[in-house]
């Protein structure tokens, strides 16, 4: 048994770390508060996880230890909320299904982990289907009742017709094609690399070197060569073409159009698009847009105009890299 | 007299195995010099001038051209070129065919690996502790029962799988065997050496026993040539499929230009090759263990149970040793895809089949929290254990933590409706966890975490006494924190920096991993020296869940590798070779993802029914004839039955 004192301490300790994440979350949570998304994410996995333990800690020195036939509901709850509640926006129930059934088998390990906690697991359903006392015959009345009442509760709502729309297997980034016709030359996109990532010395600027313009303002008058060409690509992505309309000025996918269109359009700010591509991956979409997009990613709805049609060859490769470097993210290369 | 007769037969015995030793030596030569007919004969075919000259799909620069040696790649047309059977997908039962003899392929090829490696524990311990000794070498004994069964059963697989191939693929089946054509019969013939080396091994295994002796080194030597003979027949046909994903040697027509050196030696073989033989050793342990733990299960009395409960536990740690490397040589066979094709780096990760990489990553999460589940439960067993139960449950958060990060996909699913409420097709938060950084990170966290548990598993039953114990134990907490810390930093610091500098950061993430495991066990070993057994283990008091776990675990390895199988094939898509010879049958398309899955599934059924047959026979084999039970209740010594 531990003194008073020292359970205030945990307890204390506990509300700290709970506190964390909320207080992370009313900073803003999201990528324009006082912390970024993936911080964020951390600081509220580290947090669950170290509250769960110490919650469960201080329960059991205060000489109250649940049964482990408590804890895991307690334990799935904590789970479900986590991933459904506290992590916004929401998450689609697929992601949500697969989170929750990793939960359940772990915590179900987590009950078998030792024969001892095992046995305390299981030991009173075992009691609860053999018992001959009246509770016990009470719980089991209980339950096969209610069981198999909550299956045919969802087996009903599986047959109800649905109205929503039915879900998209889509393919975000298909394989591109090998090569590209674009302005009558052909470009081969396993080797294409971009004519305007020219360094101080004039010779080609290999990935990551750019680093060191990224920050900077391109618009002042005597710039490096490559933050002219950032210029020059940010002109075409305000000016001549637009992209800002449906790409927004923050280059996160949020433009004044974006809304319209379903998959609305990129988030270049994000690292799972351009920050996953190929430069000539990335001209290829752009020179060709949602039309030109290969067999396998159905339904080809993307509104994403085929950019050749209005714009040089020139004018891509420099819109390109803008976006990269406005963003602060690298083409992926290979080698 | 019986001495110097001894001393002659070990000489005859020696001899014997130095011959055939030279033999396999002398295979490169005979390899030669039917590749240098090979050659000779294109120049014939091409009559009295120059032969013609093709350039190479792959190599560059020197050695890019060569004489074309043969006929190009067929146009093949459906239905001449394919056979069928009605309406079915001529395409489906190949592809069981093929998987089929490949599990039983790749066990029979494993298991010597390990046999090897228990025979010579067995002989360096008898020396010490005859009965110790022994103890390795029926273990070793055994498994190789197992293995012989299973090697009929291949062979008679892979007649399946020619036959099928011959009736249904004949058109690609051709042009394959008229580029291979004197691997194929290298193959074939080596064959025959593997299985005369398996028989001597295998039946004369209480001939050659004495002990440490020479007679019994000698033996060790033919378990040595079979496993080399066992790995060329692997590269060899490893080398085909290789070949069909990235072909070299032939020119754009397919043409073979006269170095099938060049054929064998395509992009992504080395790779392939040694991803394969790894998965093979941990695939081979894997269902060894399952045997033990089957036979634990099914065992009647308490020497059976103890019996197999540790042969249980040796197999399933030969299954993980060979686990833990193989993330790492995925990434590198990833890494060359890219380099060779990047259209096929999407297709495999980003794109059509994408999906298919995620159920592999729940396999390969189910593989790691197997392991370490099991491992407590066989804890369970060993007296001191109690100490660490209470570190059981954070080694599953951690296992947790790091598995939901490995398994959230690139490409989420979901409706649009969904997709409104994101906000985007990438979730803010969730999408940080759907690139490489993140997943790097998991795989790697979750390995190091094995390998503790493993630590703690060694020293379970122990109370140390070497004097340093307590730095020791500072130094290896020290030592797992750090390597986390640098994982989860190098993890965090990867989303700033460009792809291929990334790729390069899983360098030193790999690197404390592997600090961490040999290190730690290194430590650890010393820290044991010496030390006071808390109690004996109890074997044979394993749970039951724990035997259980061994199936999940042997289960899933063949699960991963039927996903991983057809994730390899179907990458070519409409492709037989890739952009060589075009697949012109109606099944060019990629399966949707659930009959993939369940073809996966029936594989999996299959091989499994398969398996238990050949285990029931090895327990049959083992089971005594009632006359020698009766006199065993009588009292007499009757001989052992194997
Ligand atoms: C009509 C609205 C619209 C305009 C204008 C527009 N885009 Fe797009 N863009 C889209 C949509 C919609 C997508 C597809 C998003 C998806 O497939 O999930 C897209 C996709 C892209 C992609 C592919 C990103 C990826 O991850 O695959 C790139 C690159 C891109 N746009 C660049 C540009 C550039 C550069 C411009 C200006 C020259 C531009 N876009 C103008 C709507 C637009």
């Amino acid at each position: 048994m531990i003194k008073i004192r020292n359970k205030t301490l945990f307890a204390q300790i506990m509300a700290i770390i709970l506190a964390v994440p909320m207080l992370a979350w009313a900073g803003g949570g999201g990528a324009t508060g006082f912390i970024d998304a993936g911080t964020f994410a951390l600081v509220i996995e580290v947090g669950l996880a170290l509250g769960a333990i110490i919650l469960a800690t201080v329960v059991k020195k205060m000489g109250m230890p649940l049964p482990k036939l408590v804890q895991a509901p307690i334990l799935w709850a904590v789970c479900y909320i986590a991933f459904r509640v506290i992590l916004q926006p929401p998450i689609p129930f697929s992601l949500l299904a697969m989170y929750m059934g990793v939960c359940t088998v772990c915590i179900l390990l987590y009950c078998s982990l030792t024969t001892e906690s095992w046995e305390e697991f299981s030991n009173p359903i075992a009691k609860m289907l053999r018992a001959n006392s009246g509770g016990a015959k009470m719980s089991r009345y209980a339950t096969f009742v209610i069981l198999p009442g909550l299956i045919a509760f969802q087996t009903y709502d599986m047959m109800l017709p649905k109205f929503g729309e039915p879900i998209e297997l889509r393919t975000v980034h298909p394989a591109p094609p090998a090569s590209i016709n674009t302005h009558k030359k052909v470009i081969n996109l396993q080797t294409a690399e971009n004519p305007f990532r020219i360094g101080d010395d004039g010779n080609y600027l290999k990935v990551g070197d750019e680093s060191k313009y990224f920050g900077g303002n391109a618009w002042t008058g005597d710039v490096p060569v490559f933050l002219q060409k950032v210029q020059e690509g940010g002109q075409v992505f305000f000016g001549t073409a637009g992209c800002f309309f449906c790409h927004g000025d923050n280059l996160d996918g949020l433009g004044p159009f974006s809304f319209a269109f379903n998959p609305i359009p990129a988030n270049f700010a994000d690292s799972g698009t351009i920050a996953q591509l190929q430069e000539s991956f990335v001209f290829w979409r752009v020179a060709k847009g949602g039309p030109d997009l290969s067999r396998e990613a159905f339904p080809w709805a993307s509104a994403m105009p085929p950019w050749e049609k209005h714009l040089t060859t020139p004018e891509i490769w420099k819109v390109i890299i803008f976006e990269y470097w406005h963003t602060g993210f690298f083409p992926r290369t290979w080698g | 007299m019986s001495v110097i007769q001894g001393e002659k037969k070990k000489k005859v015995g020696v001899l014997l195995l130095l011959s055939m030793l030279g033999l396999l030596i002398l295979l490169p030569f005979a390899v030669t010099t039917t590749f240098a007919s090979g050659e000779e004969e294109a120049v014939a075919e091409e009559g009295d001038g120059e032969p013609k000259m093709g350039k190479d799909v792959f190599y560059k620069e020197e050695g890019q051209f060569g004489p074309i040696s043969s006929r190009p790649a067929p146009e093949l047309v459906y239905p001449d070129d394919y056979g069928t059977y009605g309406d079915y997908q001529s395409r489906t039962i190949l592809w069981i065919a093929n998987q089929q003899h490949l599990y039983f392929g790749s066990f029979v090829l494993a298991v010597p690996m390990f046999v090897w490696v228990m025979e010579l524990i067995g002989i360096l311990k008898y020396g010490k502790d005859p009965k110790e000794g022994k103890k390795f070498d029926d273990l070793a004994h055994e498994m190789m029962k197992i293995s012989l069964t299973a090697y009929s059963v291949t062979a008679i697989l892979g007649g399946i799988l020619i036959f099928t191939f011959l009736a249904l693929y004949p058109g690609f089946f051709g042009y394959l065997a008229s580029i291979f054509r004197p691997v194929m019969h290298l193959y074939a013939l080596l064959f025959i050496l593997e299985s005369g080396v398996l028989y001597v091994y295998y039946y004369g295994w209480d001939a050659f026993n004495d002990g440490n002796g020479d007679w019994k080194w000698t033996h060790l030597g033919l378990c040595t040539l079979l496993n080399a003979v066992g790995i060329v027949l692997m590269v060899m046909a490893n080398t085909w499929v290789s070949f069909m994903m990235s072909p070299a040697g032939v020119d754009e027509a397919g043409h073979f230009l006269g170095d099938i050196w060049k054929v064998m030696h395509n992009p992504l073989m080395v790779p392939i090759v040694i991803h394969r033989i790894l998965g093979n050793m941990s695939f081979g342990g894997g269902v060894v263990a399952a045997y033990a733990a089957f036979r634990f299960l099914s065992a009647t009395n308490q020497a059976e149970k103890a019996h197999y409960d540790w042969m249980s536990y040796i197999a399933s740690f030969m299954a993980v040793m060979f686990l833990i490397p193989l993330p790492f040589a995925g990434y590198w066979l990833m890494r060359e895809i890219y380099g060779y094709r990047q259209q096929m780096g999407i297709t495999l990760m980003g794109g059509l089949l994408a999906w298919v990489f995620i159920m592999q990553a729940t396999m390969i999460a189910t593989l790691f929290i197997t392991v370490n589940y099991y491992l407590m439960q066989a804890m369970g067993r060993i007296p001191g254990s109690e100490r660490y139960h209470g570190a059981f449950k954070f080694i599953l958060a951690i296992l947790v933590i790091s598995t939901i990060s490995w398994l959230t996909p690139h490409t989420l699913v979901m409706t649009p409706a969904e997709l409104k409420a994101m906000g985007g097709a990438q979730h803010p938060i969730v999408g940080n966890y759907g690139v490489m950084s993140a997943k790097n990170t998991a795989i790697n966290t979750m390995i190091t975490t094995t390998v503790a548990t493993f630590l703690i598993y060694q020293r379970s039953n122990f109370n140390l006494k070497v004097p340093w114990a307590w730095k020791g134990n500072i130094f290896l907490v020290c030592l797992f924190a750090l390597a986390e810390l640098n994982i989860l930093f190098l993890g965090i610091y990867g989303y700033f920096i460009p792809a291929n500098v990334r790729i390069g950061l899983s360098v030193p993430q790999v690197a404390s991993t592997l600090t961490c495991l040999f290190v730690g066990s290194t430590i650890n070993a010393k820290m044991l020296k010496g030390a006071e057994p808390i109690g004996e283990i109890r074997w044979g008091q394993m749970s039951r869940r724990g035997a259980y776990a061994l199936f999940m675990l042997a289960v899933a390895f063949t699960w991963t590798m039927a996903v991983m199988g057809y994730l390899r094939s179907s990458v070519r898509l409409h492709w037989h070779v890739n952009e060589i010879l075009r697949d012109n049958s109606p099944w060019a398309f990629t399966n949707p993802l659930g009959y993939a899955g369940n073809i996966n599934s029936l594989n999996v059924l299959l091989f499994w029914t398969m398996l238990l047959f050949v285990f029931w026979l090895a327990s049959l084999y083992a089971t005594k004839s009632p006359l020698a039970r009766e006199a065993e209740a009588r009292g007499e010594v009757v001989a052992a039955s194997h």
